[in-house]
């Protein structure tokens, strides 16, 4: 009954391309963001800061990030973790060597960073679709990973590639407690987010969407291949970029390159397959399904195997996390392939009626 | 009804296309007026889908030379012909099946969008005034079709005649000079094939559009066509106005068979 | 010379290995046009299920046995419940699949039959044939030379199979076009349920091999990554591509990790090691943006 959109009325196109366009989302988003920015902070401990609420963010940008090169341009990538650590490593290196650089300008200049090394990993795209293209991918995840090992200038010279990032001061405020680190990550996240609904909703996404949907059609109608497609790579890489910089600046503070594994890239993938291909939402729905999953494995297994008296050694737990995943994102691409999104949609969709069936 | 049909605006001269050693096209050349309807007919395999692609830039002819306003055309590529004004719908529809009615027709206008991505991110100025101002354009050409009530749907959920009648949607958003049809009408019964042909008639006498149209239904192809270009095994094998067409002995034999 | 030459023999006898994975992805992709990235889970699940057998205490030629059917219903399994519900997707949706499938068994293989490094005996040694390090003092081994006769019997089996049982012809069939083999009367989803078996099958030779070579471990599981560049470069629908693939990229490979690194090292200062890791994936992208379809693959024309 309270979610209707009786009685709304557009009388104007600027109104029906509202990015919400029902006023109760419009009042439950604020509220969300009120609750995301001063609720949390006043409620939540230094644990959920540092092990849950800041790596969801930065993963849902990620995951956004890919999302905008799979879910709208449609173009495969398994390499989302080597742009994220292109992101971490440049950051590091811009605060390293260039003396006063505002943290900000650093996290952009990564994003850019990422995002050139992504059109130059996207380039194959232009001759290449589908598998071949995400097995072309690959090449970016294990060669950027190598280099970053293997090239000391670009850690300054610490063994293996371990940087310890730098302090974080913005406008000359040191942000050094979870609270404060939370709150930017999340202005940030909140930021681009907005930025990247922005874009998928204008001519820039549709041209990403038809390059998806046919692109020999998208041609025909005036869309340039190769720009639209690297756009997408430079837009996703630096997305990728800025939530690497964030993951070593805010999240870990310390990184070494095979942090940035095949298996983070699958991670990030299994994000928008469950979250929803295609949906800005989805990257946050499947960032927290996919952290928060194995937390609650941790939890419920142990507690399972007592009541069935089962032997459980840490070792299945793991093999289970593993199990579970696989078994999920084969799921939700037989059952669900919009994922959690379009559950919600349907949800929603839903609540319109409420309480009358049709 | 009087009609002024212009001057020649897409001149082909002896057009050659081959698939490795398979000839798709030999030897063709036709033109095409200012603001007729000119109809490509032909049986099945007679290469009239690849004479439209060879017009609008997604097969490149091994011989033959094409002169667009006068000019002689070089390689180009399909999203050049957009810019030129050449707009087209396919054969097997070629919707972006993800995306709504509005969106589809809306990215008919891309070639006149200025503002770039940041623009867009931002939504602010010109990405705005942009989205808004070709909104405006393109829920004319929904009225014009009269699709206003499935704007917002997925045009994967819509049966197959309105999925046609967006992809003509589509094409006319970009206000085309030329509009390249291929088959607009199969797989419709009598009352889609009327609209369609209305549509197609409304398009050629209010907005002065010119028209190539590749179709199998013989009635409809004479009604409506100024002039028709016979293709059969990529030969041209007849051209002129319908009746001439219709009474070419050639034509006659490709269609019914010899021995006819 | 010597030494370059005992790169490139171990490095083709290698390639094979890589081979022996790259076949089951295009058994499956040529039948069914789905690109499993779940084969280098099933290397890893099928020696796992001869080495959990023998630990059962079965004989050798049992345990192959068991696992050869383990592998067949598996396959069986994979195509009823997930392949088959997957039909109508696009291509990628189903590549995405295969991919939540190798964690599945990633992580269900290890809970039967344990997770911790095995050794798999088969008998063959790994050591240098005396009779060439005497006589032209080269180091090739035993062990790679039976690996790759294992694979020669293995490819010309294939072929026999595919060329003269009822069965083989009608693969090709399905592979040819699907609807024309469904039109007479071929019953696809039996056609791709044996598919899944013949692929369960190199994955069991595969595994083997892998296994008695480096011990049979998760590490495993990376084969298929060895394998892709190799199906990249000899095409996706290929078995003499996989083969000549293999060799290509197992040949370069060895190379490139001992006559790169020096020249770097020359460049950059510090070690350079570890090329191996991407130089296959390097060399198939570049490869990629001359030949889009790799060496034996299918052209095709976009038709609209």
């Amino acid at each position: 009954m309270l979610y209707r959109e009786a009685g709304q009325f557009k009388t104007t196109y600027a109104a029906d391309q509202q990015i919400f366009p029902i006023r109760q989302d419009r009042i439950a988003v604020i509220a969300l963001l009120a609750v995301a920015f001063v609720g949390v902070p006043l409620f939540a401990s230094e644990y959920w800061f540092s092990a849950i609420l800041i790596p969801f963010l930065i993963f849902a940008l990620a995951a956004l990030g890919l999302n905008v090169l799979t879910g709208y341009a449609g173009q495969l990538s398994l390499g989302s973790a080597a742009f994220m650590a292109v992101g971490a490593y440049a950051a590091y290196n811009f605060q390293l060597r260039i003396e006063g650089i505002p943290i900000m300008l650093s996290f952009i200049l990564a994003g850019l960073t990422a995002a050139g090394v992504g059109v130059l990993f996207g380039l194959p795209s232009l001759r290449i679709k589908g598998f071949y293209l995400a097995v072309a991918t690959l090449a970016a995840q294990f060669f950027i990973v190598w280099c970053l090992t293997k090239f000391p200038w670009l850690s300054n010279n610490s063994s293996s590639g371990v940087i310890s990032t730098q302090k974080l001061i913005v406008f000359g405020y040191e942000l050094d407690r979870p609270v404060e680190k939370y709150l930017l990550v999340l202005s940030i996240v909140v930021l681009m987010a907005f930025a990247a609904k922005n874009m998928v909703r204008s001519s820039t996404g549709r041209a990403w969407m038809a390059v998806r949907d046919m692109d020999v059609a998208a041609s025909v109608i005036g869309i340039r291949l190769m720009p639209t497609k690297l756009l997408a790579f430079a837009v996703s890489s630096f997305y990728c970029g800025v939530a690497g910089a964030m993951y070593a600046f805010c999240y870990l503070g310390s990184v070494e390159p095979d942090g940035f594994s095949l298996d983070m890239s699958f991670k990030i993938l299994f994000m928008i397959i469950i979250g929803g291909v295609g949906s800005i939402m989805g990257s946050f729905l499947g960032a927290a399904f996919i952290l928060l999953l194995p937390i609650f494995l941790d939890i419920a297994l142990p507690y399972c195997a007592d009541l069935f008296g089962l032997p459980f050694s840490s070792a299945t737990v793991s093999h289970i996390q593993i199990l579970v995943f696989g078994g999920l994102i084969m799921f939700f691409l037989i059952v669900e392939p919009h994922g959690l999104a379009r559950l919600w949609q349907i949800a929603k969709e839903k609540l319109r009626l409420w309480p009358f069936p049709h | 009804m009087s009609k002024k049909i212009g001057e020649v605006i897409l001149d082909l001269q002896n057009i050659s296309l081959r698939f490795g050693g398979v000839k798709a096209l030999t030897d063709i050349s036709f033109d095409v007026r200012r603001h007729e309807i000119r109809a490509i007919i032909g049986p099945n395999g007679a290469g009239k889908s690849s004479m439209l692609n060879v017009i609008n830039g997604v097969y490149h002819p091994q011989e033959g030379k094409i002169f667009w306003h006068g000019n002689e055309r070089k390689r180009m590529e399909p999203h050049m012909a957009a810019r030129q004004n050449i707009a087209r719908t396919f054969q097997n529809i070629a919707l972006f099946k993800g995306m709504s009615v509005l969106d589809n027709i809306m990215t008919g206008r891309v070639t006149r969008m200025k503002a770039n991505f940041i623009e867009h991110a931002l939504w602010f100025g010109r990405a705005r005034q942009e989205e808004l101002a070709h909104r405006q354009k393109v829920e004319e050409v929904i009225d014009f079709l009269e699709i206003q009530h499935i704007r917002k749907t997925p045009v994967g959920r819509l049966p197959y005649g309105l999925q046609k009648r967006v992809e003509l949607g589509r094409a006319l958003a970009a206000e085309p000079s030329m509009l390249l049809l291929d088959e607009p009408m199969a797989g419709m019964n009598v009352e889609e094939k009327q609209d369609m042909c209305r549509f197609i008639l409304d398009v050629n006498d209010q907005f002065g559009t010119t028209i190539v149209l590749i179709e199998h239904d013989m009635g409809v192809v004479m009604d409506i066509s100024d002039r028709v270009v016979v293709l059969d095994y990529g030969k041209k094998i007849g051209d002129g106005v319908p009746d001439e067409v219709k009474n070419n002995e050639d034509v006659i034999r490709a269609y019914l068979g010899a021995g006819h | 010379m010597n030494f370059f030459l005992e790169v490139l023999i171990g490095g083709l006898l290698s390639g094979v290995m890589y081979a022996l994975v790259a076949l089951g992805f295009v058994m499956i992709y040529k039948a069914s046009g789905v690109f499993n990235f779940a084969q280098g889970a099933m290397v890893y699940l099928a020696a796992l299920s001869v080495v959990g057998c023998l630990e059962k205490g079965a004989p050798l030629w049992l345990a192959i046995i068991l696992a050869f059917v383990i592998m067949t219903l598996f396959g069986i399994a994979t195509e009823k419940f997930v392949l088959r519900k997957l039909v109508n997707q696009p291509p990628i949706a189903l590549f995405m699949a295969t991919i939540g499938l190798a964690f599945f068994i990633e992580g269900l293989a290890p809970m039967i039959f344990g997770s911790e490094p095995r050794a798999l005996e088969l008998g063959i040694v790994d050591e240098p044939i005396p009779w060439i390090l005497d006589n032209w003092n080269m180091v090739i081994s035993k062990f790679d030379l039976v690996a790759a006769g294992v694979a020669a019997v293995l490819v010309a089996t294939l072929a026999l199979f595919f060329q003269y049982t009822r069965v083989g012809r009608a693969l090709r069939a399905v592979a040819d076009d699907h609807q024309a083999a469904l039109s007479i009367g071929i019953p696809l989803q039996h056609i791709w349920a044996i598919v899944w078996g013949v692929a369960g099958f190199v994955a069991l030779v595969a595994g083997m091999m892998w296994g008695a070579r480096n011990g049979v471990q998760f590490a495993l599981t990376f084969t298929a990554l060895k394998a892709l560049p190799v199906l990249i470069l000899g095409g996706f629908t290929s078995v003499p591509g996989a083969i000549v693939g293999g060799l290509i990229i197992g040949a370069s490979e060895k190379l490139a990790e001992i006559y790169i690194p020096p020249v770097m090292q020359d460049l950059f200062g510090g070690n350079f090691g570890g090329i191996e890791g991407w130089f296959p994936y390097v060399l198939a992208l570049l490869f990629l943006l001359v030949r889009p379809e790799g060496l034996f693959g299918e052209r095709h024309i976009d038709r609209v």
